[in-house]
């Protein structure tokens, strides 16, 4: 299997993938138990759209990609007095004006649509050293701020009103999480695409949450997870001439199937 | 797990410096050290007010109990005592040196999350604790005995999501009590529980408040519960109708006005019973 990992610019791309599975897989299963699954979805999407308007634009494609994207985190985190809508219906509607954004702004950018389907389904395989370093250092400085927040953000997201009761200040805590959610999600996307980003987000998560009941060990199995489909996921796409992101987020659900057939048996 | 009817086991080092607290004060100046206070506080969301003009003194010892028909701002009250809800004018004042342990109704907890027992109840130190700080030996040890103290300490490493009603309100109790309160406010604490269970709760808050020294309040629809454990009650209908001792206000007049149906308020087994029905008051 390592032979066919002997290039460079593959030996980058496992790399890359590696690192924004296992980032995104952490933050992932908050994302999935604060049950705002959507809401990385519509972030991906809206940071396509940032890729897309700097195409359009001429301009730094991360800086306005990042710029779009902590718009959307501002627009999400706000929770509606308003009774007669939801904040999913906020989400719902971000989501689509994104997408449809991201496909206007690239059918009129020079690159055309050649290049939109980089950035929908990511190609791992194009991915510079430079741009690891980025996501590596970016990635470890959130899971780390994260992780050494970990009881804030937890107590924020089980139970609010006693949180904010005891002092901390739920709603500050969860927009900080929706920021670092979305600087992860933008810088993401520019290595692997919507598409895998957020499986990366959704699927190892709730894979850990089939087979443990215990935290810590849910965050473990679902970066597990994310590491195994990403190995086998590129070396299919290598050896079987497939698109990465789609082949890793095949494998992915192909661990999920293993865990929930694990957690039936139990 | 201890039974439902079997006495709460007394609390350990921490308790006794409480209780010899306690001590002081029942003998010399209970009913004096204010926790908590409204003065013309006006409570409300938005623009809307939903208590009017509100004065209200929580004391040390109290049990009070927060009664009245549904919408009518129990629960907008029990916000402004924890601080979540500033009120619109006036003001609540809230005694600096009494730290406050909150109960919320178990039924708005997210099960989906992979907590065990001593996971929910540990929550309750993460105030004590400096922003980066994790959880230390002597934090778990302190919530360990908290959890003995509910009853449930056999429970501190089983999934929160598994447990009966009852052993979760338990658990949410331990967690409160984990932040060594001096008052220690409950929403509903009985809601949606069998009698069993139901008594149990009320027995170990009893023992809370009379062996451990912790001022109580709890907002409850549940009249039959409250009114037979609190000392005080406090009625209220968009605004604060009544408040003094429970035998004061309760009363089958007070009870009709405010509820609008006959209600008769009777005399059983050494118990109190509010029944519905009958002749209009």
């Amino acid at each position: 299997m390592l032979s066919v990992f002997k290039d460079s610019f593959l030996q980058t791309a496992l790399v890359a993938s590696l690192i924004v599975g296992a980032v995104c897989a952490y933050l992932g299963v908050y994302v999935v138990l604060r049950r705002i699954v959507f809401v990385g979805a519509a972030l991906a999407q809206v940071s396509s759209a940032g890729v897309g308007l700097a195409m359009c634009t001429g301009k730094n494609p991360s800086l306005v990609s990042l710029i779009l994207t902590l718009g959307g985190v501002a627009a999400f985190s706000v929770k509606s007095k308003d009774r007669r809508t939801t904040q999913e219906s906020l989400i719902g509607i971000g989501y689509a004006v994104a997408s449809a954004l991201a496909v206007l702004f690239v059918a009129k950018s020079a690159q055309g649509e050649a290049h939109m389907l980089d950035v929908l389904s990511g190609n791992i395989l194009t991915v510079t050293s430079h741009e690891v370093w980025w996501m590596t250092g970016v990635g470890l400085a959130a899971v780390m701020l994260h992780a050494l927040l970990s009881k804030q953000f937890l107590f924020s997201m089980f139970d609010p009103e006693t949180a904010q009761a005891s002092g901390i200040r739920a709603g500050w805590w969860d927009l900080l999480f929706f920021l670092i959610l979305g600087i992860i999600i933008s810088l993401a996307i520019r290595l692997a695409g919507t598409l895998l980003v957020f499986a990366f987000l959704v699927v190892p998560a709730v894979t850990g949450l089939l087979l443990s009941q215990r935290l810590g060990r849910v965050c473990a199995i679902a970066v597990g997870a994310s590491a195994v489909a990403t190995i086998i996921g590129l070396y299919a796409s290598v050896k079987m001439d497939l698109p990465s992101g789609p082949a890793i987020v095949a494998v992915l659900f192909a661990v999920l199937l293993v865990a929930w057939v694990i957690a039936k048996i139990r | 797990m201890r039974g439902r009817g079997e006495k709460p086991r007394p609390l350990l080092k921490r308790d006794k410096a409480m209780k010899d607290s306690s001590i002081t004060h029942k003998a010399d100046c209970q009913h004096t050290t204010e926790m908590l206070a409204f003065e013309h506080a006006d409570l409300g969301y938005g623009r809307r007010t939903v208590l009017g003009d509100l004065d209200l003194v929580l004391y040390e010892g109290d049990f009070l109990g927060i009664v009245g028909p549904n919408g009518t701002g129990k629960t907008t009250i029990l916000k402004a005592m924890l601080g979540i809800l500033k009120p619109m004018s006036g003001q609540v004042r809230r005694n600096g040196m009494a730290r406050f342990g909150y109960v919320p109704q178990r039924q708005f907890i997210d099960e989906v999350f992979p907590l065990t027992v001593t996971d929910v109840a540990l929550m309750g130190r993460y105030t004590r604790l400096g922003v980066f700080a994790r959880p230390s030996r002597r934090d778990r040890d302190s919530v360990l005995e908290c959890l003995r103290h509910v009853g449930i300490a056999d429970l501190a490493t089983r999934p929160y999501r598994e447990l009966s009603g009852g052993q979760k309100q338990r658990t949410l109790i331990a967690r409160a009590l984990a932040a060594e309160p001096k008052v220690m406010i409950l929403d509903e604490p009985t809601n949606d529980m069998d009698i069993g269970s139901e008594h149990a709760i009320m027995e170990l808050l009893k023992h809370l408040h009379d062996e451990d020294n912790i001022t109580i309040v709890m907002v409850s629809h549940l009249l039959n519960v409250v009114v037979n454990y609190a000392k005080k009650l406090a009625l209220i209908d968009g605004g604060l109708r009544m408040v003094g001792s429970t035998t004061e206000v309760l009363s089958s007049r007070n009870l009709s006005d405010i509820y609008e149906v006959p209600v008769e308020v009777a005399s059983f087994g050494g118990k109190i019973v509010v029944l519905t029905g009958g002749e209009d008051a």
